[in-house]
């Protein structure tokens, strides 16, 4: 099971949103949360180090999910960090498109307390494999 | 795709304007205003004659011949309409496109609905405003109700469990009987006081979040107002895209990885609705 100490990041640029996801990981037992509300606040947040989950949006000003996403695909110090979106985009292409960027888990909004717990599972799952 | 098409004939519009350009003292001198004509409908008769005299000045030139060598001569004669060829040329057209489109929305009546569309235009960006304050105010509302409650009920929980171990005990013969004493007077506090109060603290979160939700009648009021606005909109938009826009450019979606929730999915095949399809989706790429 997941270290309850792990470093979340939450990214969305509506602060209602934020404090959804941050309420939903402290219900989870993740109570070690820090928000940005753009990519490119997410990125140097990330820079400065000690993340080790990111949750983010898609839909957001100045740098957007996927590009924050491949942004930190790209990046040596950061490729490895799970990233998990949780947007509205319900397009067919916008998920196989983060999905083919490095994305290691979707969730659609709206969505319940359980999905997230799903999906973070899931997502620690594969990490303990790695 | 349509939006290219249109770019690259806007770009060719701009790249004939902008060779053509030399210092601005020498752009050609509008022809002398036209003559105010029956008061009735100005509007309409200035436009007339404001695309009379640029197509009448354009005749000469644009029965000539190819002017792209010119342009040299052109600058140094500077002055006078002839030397500006493909100015006038793009003036020419920008005119026909005016004056087509001036009498397309005139013929219709979508002049007047396009007038007061636009004036709306303003008071709808004020009103979607004031949904998304209210909207976010409420969630705000309702986040801190939660944020109080919750604890409250955790400690009835944890209280609660702690006495139930203590009665457990107790049921084991366990307990002194001065430690009984007290576990009775303790539990009789429990369900007196101590539970009333937190559950009437909980109900007053509960009444707030009931309270939080006022803004469904407030904002459902302003977006019924927007949406007929948006309505009128997209039909006169729709009606004056449909005379002007050719046959061919009249099909293509726009491809784009933003676009915000899906709001009707019915009859789309594109798009998931819920989460298990976006599993079934991730599964079946191997994801």
């Amino acid at each position: 099971m997941a270290d309850p100490k792990m470093r979340f990041l939450v990214v969305d640029d509506f602060s209602t949103m934020r404090r959804i996801v941050r309420n939903l990981l402290k219900e989870l037992g993740f109570t070690n949360v820090d928000e940005a509300e753009d990519g490119a606040i997410a990125l140097q947040k990330l820079q400065a180090g000690g993340f080790e989950f990111v949750v983010t949006d898609w839909n957001m000003p100045n740098m957007d999910g996927l590009t924050l996403l491949q942004t930190i695909r790209a990046t040596p110090n950061l490729k490895h960090l799970p990233v998990l979106m949780i947007t509205a985009e319900a397009k067919k292409e916008n998920i196989i498109a983060a999905a083919q960027a490095g994305a290691s888990g979707y969730i659609v909004k709206p969505f319940t307390a359980g999905t997230l717990s799903e999906k973070l599972n899931k997502i620690f799952e594969k990490m303990g494999q790695a | 795709m349509s939006a290219t098409n249109d770019s690259a004939d806007l770009e060719a519009l701009f790249e004939s304007i902008a060779s053509d350009y030399a210092p601005p003292a020498a752009t050609p001198a509008p022809a002398p205003a036209p003559e105010p004509a029956a008061a009735a409908n100005a509007d309409s008769d200035d436009l007339q004659a404001l695309f009379d005299s640029i197509a009448a000045e354009t005749v000469t030139p644009q029965t000539q011949a190819e002017p792209a060598n010119i342009q040299p001569d052109a600058a140094e004669t500077a002055s006078g309409g002839e030397e500006w060829p493909k100015q006038e040329a793009v003036f020419n057209r920008i005119g026909h496109m005016a004056r087509a489109l001036h009498d397309t929305l005139g013929q219709l009546g979508y002049d007047k609905l396009l007038e007061q569309t636009v004036s709306a235009l303003p008071d709808a960006k004020d009103r979607l405003a004031y949904v998304a304050n209210l909207t976010e105010q409420a969630a705000c509302r309702v986040l801190n109700a939660t944020d109080i409650a919750g604890p409250l009920v955790d400690e009835i929980e944890s209280s609660s469990s702690a006495l139930a171990a203590r009665w457990d005990k107790a049921f084991a013969n366990q307990l002194g009987v001065a430690e009984f004493k007290q576990l009775a007077e303790e539990t009789r506090a429990h369900l007196k006081d101590h539970i009333p109060a937190k559950t009437r603290a909980t109900h007053a979160q509960l009444t707030e979040i009931m309270m939080a939700q006022d803004f469904q009648d407030l904002t459902g009021q302003v977006i019924k107002k927007v949406v007929a606005l948006a309505q009128e909109l997209e039909a006169g938009l729709m009606g004056v895209l449909l005379e002007v826009v050719p046959e061919t450019k009249r099909t293509g979606e726009v491809a784009s990885l933003m676009n915000g929730p899906v709001v009707n999915a019915e009859g789309r095949s594109d798009v998931v609705v819920n989460q298990a399809q976006v599993d079934d989706l991730l599964d079946s790429l191997g994801f």
